[in-house]
């Protein structure tokens, strides 16, 4: 009895040591008041290449500026983040500075009092050089929660050698052409579009470009707020989903195809010639840059925006398209924290970050070095869009947004209807 | 179990005997020695059952409670809960074509864990209970898979399985190409998939729980039954298979509780979301997905008590029936005592 009792005890006493251990690794230091020592935990979802590079190298120069200032970095994968940000958000050991991806998803963190009112610390360059678009984000109650690093429209990324090979002159501007596009690709061999459904939201991202040429600026605003989905313009970006799903346009297995791990996710499909497009917003050019054979940009790349699709209430030229920025967790030390959100919006800070992650810097002084063709592209038909909407996943919140996309997915893989859209995000609104 | 209760009961008649020993007649220096053992007694109890009692607790008695109390409410995890809603996570849970689906999954995994492994396990340890040539490498390559850990072999074989992957292009390599497939994403194969690997991974363990039954049986008796003439299969099938029995009953019971619980491997090969799509979706997954991957910490919490509830219910019931009579005297009472 004895030794039995004793070695439950040997193993209650390793297992406690392990917990209490796994229990240290996560929780904010952060301290003291403004003036002394401080330190900051800072989430960021760069895991790979010059990404990765940058932050560090950001907050190492923000250091040696701010001497008081400890930062410490935790690069967490994109697929893992907003998962853990949240569970440590609920257990009060939230980082001081982390990725905020704005709408419903910051909706919810400002109305649980997580977040740092930034309203009177933007500093002068982000507030001359920023335009008020990419702040409008990140605006709720008439107060600035996030401050806004890079712009990212979403459109359609290409390889220039592939369409060059299946006889493809110029770019697709309308549905049509686009699938006509697709077809000859298909006749050269070619698997015309990737697309990483394995995380669900690269294969919704389809159906939000054609809810966004269904339904009018009014209806995508009025729906955020009462997540009704009766207008027939979301029926109707439905059925358009569904007629172009099934055209089969997507590379072999995309349903367990990754969006950006590993030479076989989609963006690694697309970088080493397996596929010739994907749906994606404009970082993927840094994503796609990492997972070529030589670590380099893709040579060939190219961009073109989402097609028009015709008898759509969207107004032509709207964009998808999403602003990454940073919030200051409500507990971080406020002088700290807020000098580090400005440095990073300053014009050598934002040109090293086009640099390193191949996308448009939020500075629009900055914005000057942009050189590669496919990102001015990019540039010229931001700046024409009459509408840019944020993804639909943030704006309608993680419940909501994570059934939207699963939903999506469901029609992708021939186990839902169009109308099991609609019935699926009502049943998640029953949940939250 | 049952003999090391012995000792104890005793020091218990010997403290009833004489009750708290306050108004008792014993000699001083007996009394006290009676007390000093009885409170070293306690205390030795106290101090080694201290800890893991307090852990059980904590970590698993008041989680439960814990859970059972969220899951009452509608709650995004932020502050405390407080939109008290009753029974509806529960009326929704029940109503959501995607729980049944799920339920459907799991009885799946655990029936065709069962009539997969069992019988090969079975076959493998008899074989290796043979004195054959490489019966130790062959034991130690049976049993490998179930070393490594759950989310190496997922991620080995999700690579190994994609549609342009390894297993693919090896089944054209030797002429088979008809048979290439979508092994993952192909919701009709999915689940037939998950349950190749599951096996291949967890057969090792089987056969690793058979042989060491297939040791403790007496060689006697194989000598008699060949004295008396019995062939090799009269002797598996009358006394290694009878005699196995209280083995496999308990790795049944090991069997059918894993796969209830089943979660790393799915999550890791078809991830956060669309596990649901490729109809692998287990009740962990269920959970995590609804739960928080979608902030709806209350329904999540739901859930959980309703896979506690499952699990318990499937548990005992086991225990009731199939386990009784190689547990009696140590789970449950026994009559003659």
């Amino acid at each position: 009895m004895t030794r039995k009792i004793r070695a439950a005890a040997a193993i209650a006493l390793i297992g406690a040591t392990a917990l209490v251990a796994a229990g240290c690794s996560a929780g904010s230091d952060a301290a003291g008041g403004d003036g002394g020592k401080v330190t900051m935990t800072f989430w960021h979802n760069s895991t790979t290449g010059p990404g990765k590079a940058f932050w560090e190298k950001t907050v190492k120069d923000f250091e040696a500026k701010n001497p008081d200032v400890t930062i410490k970095i935790q690069a967490i994968q994109n697929e893992d983040l907003d998962g853990k940000l949240q569970t440590a958000l609920n257990s009060g050991s939230a980082p001081d500075v982390f990725l905020q991806r704005g709408g419903g998803k910051m909706a919810a963190m400002v109305n649980a009092g997580q977040l740092m009112d930034i309203s009177d610390s933007i500093g002068s360059t982000a507030k001359d050089e920023i335009s008020a678009g990419a702040f409008g984000g990140y605006k709720q109650d008439g107060k600035t929660w996030a401050m806004p690093v890079d712009v990212n429209p979403e459109g359609i990324w290409y390889s220039q050698d592939l369409f060059k090979k299946a006889g493809i002159e110029g770019t697709p501007t309308t549905i049509d052409e686009l699938n006509a596009d697709i077809q000859k690709l298909k006749d050269a061999g070619i698997q015309p579009v990737a697309v990483g459904a394995k995380d669900a939201w690269p294969a919704a991202h389809w159906y939000y470009n054609f809810a966004l040429r269904a339904c009018s600026e009014s209806t995508l605003t009025k729906t955020a707020k009462d997540l009704k989905f009766t207008n027939p313009c979301w029926t109707q970006a439905g059925k358009d989903t569904k007629a172009f799903f099934d055209t089969k346009p997507f590379n072999d297995g995309y349903l367990t195809t990754a969006a950006q791990q590993g030479a076989g996710s989609s963006a690694g499909l697309v970088a080493n010639h397996k596929a010739a497009m994907e749906l994606m917003g404009a970082w993927d050019p840094g994503v796609i840059s990492s997972l070529t054979p030589d670590g380099k940009p893709l040579p060939d790349l190219g961009f073109f925006p989402f097609p028009e699709v015709s008898g759509g209430k969207g107004e032509p030229g709207s964009m998808m398209g999403a602003v990454d920025g940073f919030s200051c967790s409500a507990k971080a030390p406020k002088k700290a924290c807020t000098d580090f959100l400005n440095y990073m919006t300053q014009k050598p800070v934002q040109e090293a970050y086009y640099t390193a992650f191949n996308a448009i810097p939020a500075n629009k002084s900055a914005q000057a070095v942009v050189t590669e063709p496919y990102l001015k592209t990019v540039l010229a038909a931001y700046n024409k869009a009459p509408f840019v909407s944020n993804y639909l996943d943030t704006v309608y919140g993680q419940n909501v947004g994570n059934a939207l996309n699963t939903s999506v997915v469901n029609l992708l893989a021939g186990k839902g209807s169009v109308d099991d859209i609609v019935k699926t995000v009502n049943q998640a609104a029953a949940k939250g | 179990m049952t003999t090391s209760v012995a000792p104890r009961s005793d020091a218990r008649s010997g403290a009833g005997r004489n009750p708290g020993g306050a108004d008792g007649s014993p000699s001083a220096p007996a009394r006290r020695a009676r007390k000093g053992t009885d409170v070293r007694t306690r205390v030795e109890i106290a101090v080694l059952a201290g800890p893991a009692t307090i852990m059980f607790v904590g970590f698993v008695i008041l989680p439960v409670a814990l859970a059972a109390y969220y899951g009452f409410y509608k709650w995004q995890g932020y502050g405390v809960p407080t939109d008290f809603v009753g029974l509806q996570n529960y009326a929704i849970i029940f109503t959501d074509p995607d729980f049944r689906g799920v339920l459907l999954h799991n009885a799946f995994i655990v029936i065709g864990s069962l009539l997969v492994q069992g019988p090969i396990a079975i076959v493998l340890a008899l074989l290796l209970n043979q004195r054959i040539r490489g019966r130790g490498l062959i034991r130690v390559l049976i049993f490998l898979p179930y070393v490594i850990s759950e989310v190496i072999v997922g991620t080995g074989w999700s690579l190994m399985l994609q549609s342009s992957g390894a297993v693919n292009d090896l089944l054209q390599a030797v002429g088979l190409g008809a048979l290439r497939a979508d092994w993952l994403s192909n919701p009709d194969i999915a689940i037939w998939t998950l349950l190749a690997i599951i096996s291949w991974k967890y057969i090792g363990f089987a056969v690793i729980l058979f042989l060491a039954g297939l040791q403790s049986i007496p060689e006697e008796l194989f000598e008699a039954a060949q004295l008396d003439g019995a062939s090799y299969w009269q002797i598996q099938r009358r006394i290694t298979l009878p005699l196995l029995g209280p083995t496999v009953r308990i790795w049944a019971f090991l069997s059918i509780i894993g796969s209830l619980q089943l979660f790393d491997l799915v999550y890791i090969i078809w991830g956060q979301y669309i596990a649901a799509t490729a109809g692998t979706s287990t009740m962990a997954t269920y959970m995590v997905a609804n739960g928080r991957m979608s902030g709806n910490y209350g329904y999540g919490n739901a859930v959980a008590v309703v896979i506690f509830l499952i699990s318990l219910a499937v548990a005992l019931v086991y225990q009731r029936f199939v386990l009784r009579r190689d547990t009696a005297g140590a789970l449950t009472e026994k009559a003659d005592r």
